[in-house]
């Protein structure tokens, strides 16, 4: 299998990822590289070839644990127990690949069965943190590994030890690693303080020469055609690379930095408001790295300029995540396009619809201002008038908006709590009741019949001595119903999201349906990412329609909504009747769902259900509505900001007891600032 | 283990550019596989299916649960046999038999001990050490891994799936077992795009892409309920009469698969397929990867040995569709030309 990896110097282009590779390969105290960028760009090749490169060190001949022989202290339980020292070799720094499947007692270790069952003994059959000391611990799309792993390599990295502390084992041993991690931001982020362990963060793109995409194409079907032919031809530059990479960690403990740079250091992070002191301490170990690989003993305030960027790129402070890219590529600007870029939008609204809006303004202007934070709800007459002119002038016609601006959603989700649940998604996690998910880890069986095979097995593992004396089974390993352990599996479930959408008149004004579309269909794409299930209610005119039913496919719902007319009445009690039906019949099929309905509406209810008066009726409704205390609400107020406001969304949403902001807080980092800061 | 008889792959009517598709990806697995989508009814499953016709026979080491080649893998193979039995096999010469590629079915259920492979318990408990029992990943180990309904699969086993059909490798840590095999198989996937869409990692992860439409033509409605017909009533009588032509397909995939090393690529060619791919605004540098190769495969099928320009036009539309960057929840291109034109 040694040919079936891509040569590292075989690779075109990418300067930036390869420097930072080599960069950890010479001096392990630069912390590991997280490399960010689309697929298909040589994130994962490059790392896994990196393998082959790195320098060799000393380690005991039968130690597992990988211990340094020049720190005596640090000696991991084998090497205590050793009475003669043992021969010393040299291996080339080891790479660990830690699958996204991994269970938590193969990350940290667990107890060895097969001793066990032997001898009687309990050991500890270490681990990848183990096998990762001195080396580099490698995560494919590291953005998806599971929580619970995270955490155990966050300890890990952060003591520089792994404690173990289960199944009869008390064991602790020196880990000390490079994380390197490849990702894919499209599928979704790191919790900042995993993306703190990271030394370095390099963000690469494609090519956008032909002539290196051609170079990029014939090395790759050459080295399909032929893995050992390609190899032989690139063995003399990975063989130089190896060995500058070997002379240049020999060379680093001769590397040395002037007091004057560490002040250039410490201001470049001032400049960026990093958090911590982590990424000084990076610029310096990377700094003196790229001296040594350069030759040279001396830090350079080149050496600093060349590797400061890798290092400040995810702990820069003045931007909201995702970092920016230093040469930001196409689809990055994109994205990144604030939606003040509405304007154009806006634009085009205001030569669609002049005649309603200026009457809109007027009305608005002419009408008695009451106070918006007024408890008591203004006489209906006074506020429906102008209503029902505006309705009259646009129910005449209905209208279809353009979808506004979408933007980047926070995370909205429901806390994890113990309850289990069935599903599918990843918006919120869960314990799963089904033999599905992820098996996060044992415990002693109490009702399920889902064992935990691993789990039973080592537990019973030191008593078969004992028991073999006992019982007359021929069987290697006798159980006892008291060694069942059962699996607890955890897996994100997706949420169902209740879009209930005013469609009246009201919502065409100023540009409103279009900013609301813009919002939802923000929403949409977060839905999208986290497999949730949506459906959507609109109401206008007399009624409230299912535009579409409970679905997980997200794009039927995004096209629904860019084709949803607007005009007509205002009929909110209709529309709450309607979505009280659908959570409910949502619940019965799934109890332990906890659905979450965004109400989209200025609130101005103007239709009542059998001719009962709208606004009392609706907020009666919604009073009872809110008694359900597995669903939860939020309100978008889309009335426009001014003097000038009825407030009737917002106690729409103090009844039901939602999460209200307006539409202008929509527009991207605000929202994304409410919702980070609301405890679900 | 008796097999059913499956419907004929030469008796399907129409869909000419999922059948090449397929066939593309068993002359040249390097293609890594092809995702057919589709309404219901269109033949798709059908045609995977059928699929187990016309492939190619392989060497494989004989009692050797990786099915792993005698001729490339035999370190692989001394290094899983003695992982898997504590000892190193007997060196020499392994044993192997010839068998035909093999289609694995990924159920949308399967759970993930199942499809990585964990720790065999039988084993355990009657010997009192550990063994890995394999999964579905080693048993479609230079096959086909098929996978209905696809965009209905758990997503925790969609990320098992994007880790190994990368690497070709399966490594497994979990459950006390510490092991990793090769795994590199075609992943054949089909789906209909209603029930929701694939995550845009997984879909990049699929070579080709094609459009599967109902017939539209009325004679060969007919023809497709005809034969269907026929088939249900007397399966094996039906499929006798397509033998010959499913000789002749398997046939030329052998033949092709002869040619493929030797089929040329003019210069001019390696930029015509950069520049396509950059005017149609792909990510990574895959598209251009498997574009070249395809191109390369419709040669070797056509019996020719240089590649020519209705070879890369026709790989455009199997391979960039999907990969045509777009944001999330926009419909995935079905006419490559048109977005060519579109930029």
């Amino acid at each position: 299998m040694k040919n079936n990896v891509f040569p590292f110097s075989a690779i075109v282009g990418q300067d930036a990822l390869r420097r930072a590779l080599s960069l950890c390969a010479v001096n392990p105290a630069v912390g590991g590289v997280v490399v960010r960028g689309e697929k298909g760009t040589a994130k994962s090749t490059a790392v896994r070839a990196l393998a082959k490169l790195l320098p060799r060190i000393p380690v005991y001949e039968d130690c597992p644990y990988g211990c340094n022989p020049d720190i005596p202290e640090e000696r991991c339980p084998v090497c205590q127990a050793r009475v003669q020292e043992a021969k010393v070799r040299f291996k080339r720094r080891p790479v660990v690949t830690l699958p996204l499947n991994a269970t938590e007692d193969r990350v940290a270790g667990g107890l060895d069965f097969d001793l066990a069952v032997k001898n009687g003994v309990r050991v500890l059959q270490p681990g990848l943190l183990a096998k990762s000391h001195r080396g580099i611990l490698y995560v494919d799309e590291v953005n998806l590994l599971d929580d619970h792993i995270v955490d155990l390599v966050l300890s890990a990295a952060g003591a520089g030890e792994n404690r173990v502390e289960r199944e009869g084992l008390s064991v602790c041993h020196a880990s000390r690693f490079m994380l390197v991690g490849t990702m894919n931001p499209e599928e979704g982020e790191l919790r900042p303080q995993f993306l703190d362990r990271f030394g370095l963060c390099v963000e690469i793109g494609s090519e956008q020469d032909v002539e290196t995409r051609a170079r990029i194409m014939r090395r790759r079907e050459a080295f399909d055609l032929d893995k050992d032919a390609f190899h032989e031809r690139f063995a003399k530059a990975e063989a130089q690379t190896a060995d500058s990479i070997q002379a240049a960690s020999a060379l680093l403990p001769r590397v040395k930095m002037k007091d004057s740079l560490r002040d250039l250091i410490a201001n470049l992070c001032a400049e960026k408001y990093v958090a911590g002191h982590r990424a000084e301490l990076v610029i310096e170990q990377a700094a003196r790295a790229h001296a040594a690989l350069g030759g040279r003993t001396e830090v350079t305030e080149g050496d600093i300029e060349a590797v400061a960027p890798m290092a400040l790129l995810h702990r820069t402070r003045d931007a909201a995540p995702p970092p920016p890219p230093p040469e930001p590529e196409e689809q990055e600007e994109q994205q990144q396009e604030p939606p003040e870029h509405d304007p154009p939008e806006n634009e085009e609204e205001d030569q669609e619809l002049p005649p309603e809006q200026e009457e809109t303004q007027e009305q608005e202007d002419a009408g008695p201002p009451p106070p918006p934070e007024q408890e008591e709800a203004p006489p209906e007459e006074e506020m429906q008038p102008p209503e029902q002119e505006e309705e009259r002038e646009s129910s005449s016609m209905d209208k279809i908006f353009e979808v506004g601006q979408s933007f980047k959603v926070k995370r909205i989700q429901a806390p994890k709590d113990r309850v289990f649940r069935r599903g599918s998604g990843r918006r919120s996690r869960t314990r799963v009741a089904q033999k599905q998910g992820r098996y996060v880890k044992s415990r002693p069986r109490k009702h399920s019949d889902d064992i935990a095979l691993d789990a039973t097995l080592r537990n019973a593992a030191p008593f078969q001595a004992g028991r073999k004396a006992e019982g007359d089974s021929n069987l290697a390993v006798i159980l006892k119903k008291e060694d069942l352990q059962e699996r607890i599996r955890e897996k994100r479930i997706g949420n169902f999201l209740l879009f209930v959408v005013d469609a009246s008149g009201s919502m065409g004004a100023k540009g409103r349906m279009v900013a609301s579309k813009g919002a939802i269909m923000s929403l949409l794409l977060d839905a999208y990412q986290k497999r949730d299930k949506v459906a959507m209610v609109s109401f206008r005119k007399d009624e409230a329609l299912v535009n579409l039913p409970p679905t997980s496919s997200v794009e039927l719902a995004a096209k629904l909504l860019a084709e949803l007319p607007v005009g007509g009445k205002t009929p909110l009690a209709a529309g709450l009747v309607k979505c009280a039906e659908m959570v409910r019949n949502a619940l019965v099929r799934d109890p332990s769902m906890r659905p979450i309905v965004l109400f989209i509406t200025d609130g101005k209810a103007n239709v009542g259900l059998n001719g009962g008066k709208p606004v009392p009726e609706a907020m009666e409704l919604a009073e009872r509505l809110s008694l359900d205390e597995r669903v939860h609400y939020v309100v978008v107020d889309t009335e426009s900001r001014g003097l000038v406001r009825f407030g009737l969304a917002g106690r729409l949403a103090e009844n039901l007891g939602a999460r209200y902001f307006q539409v202008e807080d929509l527009r991207a980092e605000q929202l994304v600032d409410i919702t980070r800061n609301e405890d679900w | 283990m008796k097999r059913k008889t499956v419907f004929p792959f030469a008796a399907i009517v129409g869909q000419d550019m999922m059948k090449l598709a397929l066939i593309l990806n068993v002359i040249n697995p390097t293609l890594s596989g092809v995702l057919i989508r589709g309404e219901k009814g269109t033949g798709k499953s059908t045609a995977v299916r059928a699929l187990a016709d016309i492939l190619p026979e392989i060497d494989v080491i004989s009692d050797c649960p990786f099915e792993l080649s005698p001729e490339d893998e035999q370190e692989a193979y001394e290094e899983c046999m003695t992982a898997l039995t504590g000892e190193a096999p007997k060196s020499g010469d392994l044993d192997s038999y010839k068998r035909k590629v093999r289609v694995v079915e990924l159920p949308v259920g399967a759970t993930e001990d199942r499809v990585v492979g964990t720790l065999d318990l039988e084993h355990a408990l009657r010997k009192g050490t550990k063994r890995v029992e394999p999964g579905l990943l080693a048993a479609a180990h230079r096959g086909i891994l098929y996978v209905d309904e696809v965009n209905l699969l758990d997503d925790h086993i969609v990320d098992v799936l994007l880790d190994s059909a990368a690497m070709g490798v399966n490594t497994i840590e979990r459950e006390g077992v510490s092991f990793s095999h090769p795994a590199k198989f075609t992943l054949v996937g089909t789906m209909n795009p209603e029930e929701g869409e694939l995550r845009p990692q997984l879909l990049d992860r699929f070579g080709l892409c094609v459009h599967v439409t109902g017939v539209e033509d009325m004679e060969s409605r007919v023809l497709i309920m005809k034969r269907r017909v026929a088939f249900d009533e007397n399966p094996a009588d039906f499929t006798a009469q397509f033998d010959r032509e499913s000789a002749n397909i398997a046939q030329s995939i052998t033949k092709a698969r002869e040619v493929y090393p030797k089929v040329k690529v003019p210069e001019s060619m390696y930029a015509e397929i950069a520049k396509y791919c950059l005017e149609v605004g792909v990510d990574g540098h895959r598209a251009d990867i498997i574009m070249l190769k395809t191109a390369k495969t419709l040669a070797a099928y056509d019996a020719r040995e240089e590649v020519a320009s209705k070879d890369i036009e026709t790989a455009s539309q199997l391979v960039l569709p999907h990969r045509v960057r777009r944001v999330p929840l926009q419909d995935v291109v079905t006419d490559i030309s048109a977005a060519r034109g579109r930029k």
